[in-house]
């Protein structure tokens, strides 16, 4: 018999994550047709992070933001490096699953298992928690017992009035005063001006990659896309840029040779809901593996971050700082405000714009502000006369078959749908 | 000589172990369950006894044990195989000193039992109704990689890349998986660490359920694969005891008990 070690804690947590990422990466460059080869570069990207756990930002000091609300660009004039600690991992929600109740949501126990771990390449220097929904904001506090340097950042919960925006302006000002007095480094025109221009470029790169999906032959998977926007929590920025540049030329050869990424009649699906955080495209996967194709999506890892520009009216510090304020406020369509209508806008002009036949929510089992939304976006989308199905579903591995069969007979109504019309 | 016989006629295989009235084993046998559970065992015990110079008369005490065990009508007792796991465990592992739990995996279900410091059982949990975890779960896999059960534990070891996941705990549904893992060109030894490590998974939850406690002991016939050993401790995150003969540790446990019962009838008269 062979003589072995036993793992430690830290080895089988690396081990774990590394099977869950090389089975949704082999499923994706080979359960489909062929992706485009500038795939390859965000495909060895996960690879490296999550299998090989190599460090990206060794010489970098590293902020972690915990939501999507804390600002890059002020981190990155800053020279810090913005970390979204946000998980995808069934490992880790497991091990989150010893601090939080049972119920609680996957997302959120996943990023509290995977810091109480310390097993982390990557590990931030100090975390900004933005007050967004409940478990997030219990979170943070939970996190810093574990050692960490945990600052919370006020965040309304509602978005229409003065007062909150006059709020969240206040928040973010504090906010950049304390990470510019633990870097050491002041907020300048020249360095805020350059670093919003950076993350401008950066979206419009992914409005160019939409552009294409609106098109009759979609030259990606949407799973595609959650990967390349994933990557955008953690990656250098500029060598994101740079990978990202070369997909969209890409991309745009597909589209003129008439590359379709999808089947001849699959249905067009916008995503919205509970973010999909890699490796758990659980939902995304069942979608495109029954035929659909995900043309546009409305979610926190990949639309939400990209949508909306900064408005800055004036090229000063304080301006830029209320501006970009206002960009995370206001343009955020996060299910946490009281009000939500710009969420819902946000799905029907989706749908219109690409064309979809269809919309798939998904909220994770937990996941209570989404949950609650479900009911006033179903009755929207029936208004609309847009299908929509709404699907609960966790970060175990279990329940696929379940949950592939309705998606399967969703997608299949839409394709009947289709026939029909002509 | 005095001798006891404990038969274990389970779902695979039927498993008997002769011992002497000290309870030290005199002889074991394995042979396929086949389709008639009674002949064969009949045979099996006839053909051990014959190796072994016993005549029949020598057997003063048999205990049935296993799925079959009430088939075996001539058998003087017949207990569950829980209680002679048990029983047989707390013996075998005699040199490893005390146990406390016990992983067995058998052809058609695994288990967990939770002992006290007596070797009493306290609790135990068992396998859903499902070929999942299981021995057959490690030969349906064998078969679709062309490969002999007994060759997965060196393939394990020699597995370079990370683990590949089997999602289907179903032994049909991961048929499937395992085929379209091999289309795509992915190694057999990874494939094989992969299967161990999702039998693994599932076990350390049926363990979980419990409760794990130091002296962990695994029998049945996948302990004899040392790569599914491997796996399972690195999820548990301990050290695991394997007996010698991991496959017999019931049929032991049930001669064990024939030794007692024997011994308390013989004082009632």
């Amino acid at each position: 018999m062979h003589e072995h070690k036993i793992e430690t804690p830290n080895e089988k947590q690396n081990r774990h994550k590394a099977m869950e990422s090389v089975n949704v990466l082999n499923t994706l460059k080979e359960g489909f047709k062929t992706p485009p080869k500038a795939m390859d570069y965000f495909y060895n990207l996960f690879e490296d992070v999550y299998c090989n756990q190599k460090a990206l930002h060794k010489d970098k000091v590293k902020v972690g933001t915990m939501c999507i609300q804390i600002p890059s660009e002020i981190i990155y004039a800053l020279d810090g490096v913005p970390i979204r600690l946000c998980n995808g991992f069934y490992t880790d929600d497991e091990i989150g699953s010893d601090f939080l109740p049972q119920k609680a949501c996957p997302l959120v126990k996943a990023s509290v298992g995977h810091l109480s771990s310390k097993n982390l390449t990557d590990k931030p220097d100090m975390i900004y928690s933005p007050t967004t929904c409940d478990q997030k904001t219990k979170a943070g506090t939970l996190i810093a017992s574990f050692g960490y340097e945990v600052v919370d950042v006020d965040f309304p919960r509602t978005k229409e009035s003065e007062i909150s925006r006059e709020f969240f302006r206040r928040s973010i000002r504090e906010f950049s005063a304390d990470l510019s007095q633990k870097m050491g480094k002041k907020l300048s025109r020249k360095n805020l001006k350059a670093s919003i221009s950076k993350i401008g470029y950066a979206q419009s790169l992914y409005h160019q990659i939409s552009e294409f999906r609106k098109n009759k032959i979609v030259p990606i998977l949407g799973n595609d896309i959650f990967l390349v926007t994933n990557a955008f929590f953690f990656d250098k920025i500029d060598n994101w840029i740079e990978a990202t540049e070369k997909l969209v030329e890409e991309l745009e050869q597909r589209v003129k040779d008439e590359v379709n990424a999808a089947g001849k009649i699959s249905p067009r699906i916008v995503y919205t809901g509970s973010p999909p955080i890699f490796p758990n495209y659980k939902i995304p996967l069942i979608i495109e593996d029954s035929d659909g194709i995900i043309v546009a999506d409305e979610t926190c890892s990949s639309n939400r971050m990209f949508n909306d520009r900064v408005a800055v009216d004036e090229w000063f510090v304080n301006d830029m700082i209320d501006s970009l304020a206002d960009k995370y406020l206001k343009a955020c369509t996060c299910p946490v405000f009281s009000k939500n209508d710009d969420r819902i806008r946000r799905i029907v002009e989706l749908v219109r714009s690409h064309n979809a036949d269809g919309v798939i929510y998904q909220a994770f089992a937990g996941c209570t502000v989404y949950e609650l939304e479900q009911r006033s976006v179903l009755e929207a989308m029936e208004r609309e006369g847009i299908s929509i199905l709404y699907i609960e579903s966790d970060y175990s591995p279990s329940q696929h078959g379940q949950l592939s069969t309705r998606v399967e007979a969703f997608i299949e109504s839409l394709k009947i749908k289709n026939r029909n019309k002509k | 000589m005095k001798y006891f016989a404990g038969i274990d006629i389970g779902s695979t295989a039927i498993k008997i172990t002769i011992i002497d009235e000290n309870k030290e084993m005199v002889g074991h046998r394995i042979s396929g369950s086949g389709s008639m559970f009674y002949n064969y065992a009949h045979q099996t015990l006839n053909d051990l006894l014959k190796d072994l110079n016993i005549s029949k008369e020598e057997v003063l005490y048999t205990v049935a044990t296993g799925y079959g065990r009430k088939l075996f009508k001539e058998a003087d007792e017949n207990i569950s195989e829980i209680t002679a796991n048990a029983i047989g465990a707390v013996a075998a592992a005699k040199e490893f000193g005390a146990i406390k739990t016990i992983i067995n995996i058998g052809g058609q279900d695994s288990k967990a039992i939770s002992l006290d410091e007596m070797g009493n059982v306290v609790n135990f949990a068992m396998n859903d109704r499902c070929a999942a975890g299981t021995g057959k779960f490690l030969d349906a896999c064998a078969m679709n990689l062309e490969i002999g059960v007994e060759e997965l534990g060196e393939r394990h070891f020699n597995s370079k890349g990370t683990p590949l996941s089997i999602n289907s705990t179903c032994a049909v549904f991961a048929e499937s998986e395992i085929i379209g893992l091999l289309g795509n060109s992915h190694s057999v030894e990874d494939i094989v660490s992969g299967v161990h490590y999702s039998i693994a998974k599932r076990i350390v939850k049926l363990v979980k359920r419990v409760g794990i406690k130091e002296g962990i002991y695994f029998d049945g016939g996948p302990a004899l694969n040392g790569g599914l050993v491997n796996a399972i401790e690195n999820e548990l995150g301990k050290k695991i005891f394997i007996p010698t003969y991991p496959q017999v540790t019931t049929s032991f446990g049930a001669a064990i008990l024939g030794v007692d019962s024997y011994n308390y009838q013989s004082v009632g008269v």
